[in-house]
């Protein structure tokens, strides 16, 4: 189409400048401050005990830290649509008792009870949405009340022991299977491949249609840092009894929901709705099928959890799902969602959140425990990272002027 | 036709000569309960015309956009889309007509950038199976196109829109609404929000528009500073129905606000 003969005006008023780094921290940095923090950590636990950065201590760390976060990296799908699901360690508790309870009194194989408890914690997690949605309910009550619900229900599974063992029906085998040698480095081989062909294959569209691809930060840039960390993890992992089945879970967790989040429309979808759910109305984003979609992601996630977290104790009880009301487990899921920096307010956060923020809090308990600091001192040390991390966000803002996403 | 200078053509010749309008409303009519908004309001939209409707609060120039977008449908009156019944009855009806809204919010997700924005809903994706790929690159390539075509070129594609300026980001959603090269845009007070120098930005980039032949229908309180200066027709409501109607070029803004209130009386908006 010929165009009348205007003057050609700039409007975009001013010309494409360097990003400074401020706005950098406001976005694409937004990690700097955990990964710091989480060094600091390190250094601090490492100059008070010895075998802090013994291989088995780390190896420990990382099991430690899988239930959080594989409970965060859930959790997290609902923080980013801006609603929260506060019977998420309620869901992880009851699914895994009646996992339990179909192996152990109704004779189920263990690969169909996990397959059910699972469906079970998405059913739990749809219906939570669907009543939040239908009558308007705001999901933190919703899912409060669902919570003590839930709660309820785990104890009237349980028999009169008030125990499931699980020893000797397989499920503990997960906790308990190592992957070690030449399969621990073909794993992180093939993770890698899957991440190299997704990272060219975005970088060739670029380049066919035209577009700059930036080789150094877009492309080699991420494949170096990913390559040196896998192999980092894999060796140290290696020298003490292999690689966990329970960190090759999670592991594999936070690379699907990574695809997921920032590869798929879905993932876009849930972005748009937790930052302007009417925009996303407007153009035709079912807005109360991805709210859904999030809720059930989360309650299928924390059975995950719970199935996990019941082969790593051989049994589930009063105590699972971190015990009546949650617990610490509830907690500390959303604390390590959030010093992750996922955004209570909705739209913003990724899984390397779910990821740092459970080493931060798998580290802090790991610390103190080999310093022989009491428990109360640990949760105090959690809850004042919690604030500071927020803080330490806010101060970003304001400083840089800029809302965060 | 549409693409030598329509604007200036349309200003110099009857408005019979001007063919069939892309939009004809004629004696629309709409209540809410009670309450009567629109009395037998009438407006048309030519291709390459920015049309201006105006009034005061509770005029009904809102009720009849969002009529015009589908939003709300109408009691009684003729709705004609390039001299056929238009059967529009939701918001979506009237985008497969080619008629695109630019809400006065914006709609925009701050938390996504540019492109983000400009595909929101209509994303290219791959195959279902491999969980709806989006395919960025392509998306990327056509924001630039349009970008580009609306002088828009040095605006970040990449950047979260939160951090642009209230000028940048209303020309984001104009770009989005003109992404699927409609035949008309519908603005709500696209100036309102905006400093004086963001204004005008956005006043060229509307005529640009309706340069390449689009009908543009503003609804705009800025009577002094964009009505009477940028735009070619105006539409004055007043309860409901049309009070006047002016040429821009031939009007001035208290002629345009006399006409508002409905009195003859000398009234000075300037200050």
């Amino acid at each position: 189409m010929a165009h009348a003969p205007s003057p050609p005006v700039a409007l975009g008023t001013q010309p494409p400048k360097r990003r400074t780094f401020s706005e950098l921290l406001a976005t694409d940095l937004r990690v700097l401050p955990v990964v710091i923090g989480l060094a600091a950590l390190w250094i601090f636990f490492a100059t008070q005990s010895d075998v802090f950065l013994s291989a088995q201590n780390l190896s420990n760390l990382l099991l430690q830290s899988t239930v959080v976060g594989i409970m965060a990296l859930g959790l997290m799908f609902v923080l980013l649509v801006k609603e929260i699901d506060l019977s998420v360690a309620a869901i992880n508790g009851l699914t895994a008792v009646l996992m339990a309870k179909l192996i152990v009194e109704f004779g189920f194989s263990p690969w169909t009870a996990v397959g059910l408890a699972i469906v079970a914690g998405a059913l739990i997690g749809c219906l939570s949405a669907r009543w939040m949605t239908f009558v308007g309910v705001p999901s933190f009550v919703v899912t409060l009340g669902l919570g003590l619900a839930l709660n309820g229900a785990q104890l009237l599974l349980l028999p009169p022991t008030a125990r499931y063992g699980l020893m000797g029906t397989g499920i503990e085998q997960i906790a308990q299977t190592r992957i070690e040698g030449m399969w621990s480095w073909a794993l992180l081989l093939i993770g890698l491949l899957i991440y190299v062909g997704l990272t060219i294959s975005n970088a060739m569209r670029r380049k066919r249609v035209g577009l700059p691809v930036a080789m150094l930060t877009g492309l080699a840039m991420p494949l170096i840092a990913g390559t040196v960390l896998g192999v980092i993890v894999i060796a140290v992992l290696n020298s003490h009894q292999g690689v966990p089945l329970l960190v090759l879970i999670f592991a594999a967790m936070l690379g699907l929901g990574g695809y997921v989040l920032k590869e798929t429309q879905f993932g876009l979808y849930l972005y748009a709705v937790g930052n302007n759910d009417e925009a996303a109305r407007r153009t035709g984003v079912n807005v109360g099928w991805i709210k859904m979609a999030a809720f059930a992601i989360a309650g299928a996630v924390a059975a995950i959890a719970g199935v996990l977290a019941a082969s790593r104790t051989l049994g589930v009880g009063v105590f699972s799902g971190g015990g009546v009301g949650g617990g610490t487990l509830l907690l500390e899921s959303i604390a390590a969602a959030v010093i992750g920096g996922v955004s209570l307010f909705g739209g913003r956060g990724s899984v390397h959140a779910a990821l740092l923020g459970a080493l931060v809090i798998g580290t802090v308990q790991n610390g103190l425990n080999l310093m022989g600091v009491e428990n109360e001192i640990r949760l105090i040390v959690t809850g004042m990272l919690l604030v500071l991390a927020v803080s330490i966000d806010k101060l970003i803002e304001k400083a840089t002027g800029q809302q965060a996403f | 036709m549409a693409n030598t200078h329509p604007h200036s053509a349309a200003v110099a010749s009857p408005r019979a000569n001007r063919g069939t309008p892309l939009i004809s409303m004629r004696n629309i009519t709409k209540s809410f309960g009670s309450v009567q908004a629109l009395l037998g309001a009438s407006v048309e939209v030519h291709a390459g015309e920015i049309v201006a409707l105006v009034g005061d609060n509770g005029a009904g120039k809102s009720t009849l956009v969002k009529v015009m977008a589908g939003v709300h449908g109408y009691d009684s009156g003729e709705y004609e889309f390039e001299g056929k019944p238009a059967k529009i009855n939701s918001p979506s009806d009237a985008t497969a007509y080619g008629i695109q809204t630019v809400y006065q919010d914006l709609s925009l997700c701050n938390n996504l950038d540019a492109v983000q924005n400009l595909f929101l809903g209509r994303e290219l994706t791959g195959p279902a199976w491999f969980g709806r790929r989006l395919k960025r690159a392509e998306c990327e390539v056509r924001a630039r196109e349009v970008m580009t075509r609306m002088r828009l070129g040095n605006l970040s594609l990449t950047r979260p829109v939160g951090a642009m300026s209230g000028g940048q980001r209303q020309n984001i959603a104009i770009a989005r609404s003109i992404l699927w090269t409609p035949k008309v845009v519908i603005l709500d007070e696209p100036t309102a929000a905006l400093s004086h120098s963001a204004a005008e930005q956005v006043s060229t980039l509307i005529r640009t528009l309706a340069d390449e032949g689009l009908g543009i229908v503003v609804v705009s309180h800025d009577i002094h500073h964009f009505v009477v200066k940028s735009t070619d027709r105006i539409e004055v409501m007043r309860l409901g129905a049309n009070a006047a109607s002016f040429k821009s070029r031939e009007v001035t803004g208290e002629q345009v606000v006399n006409a508002m209130v409905g009195g003859n009386e000398s009234v000075n908006l300037a200050g």
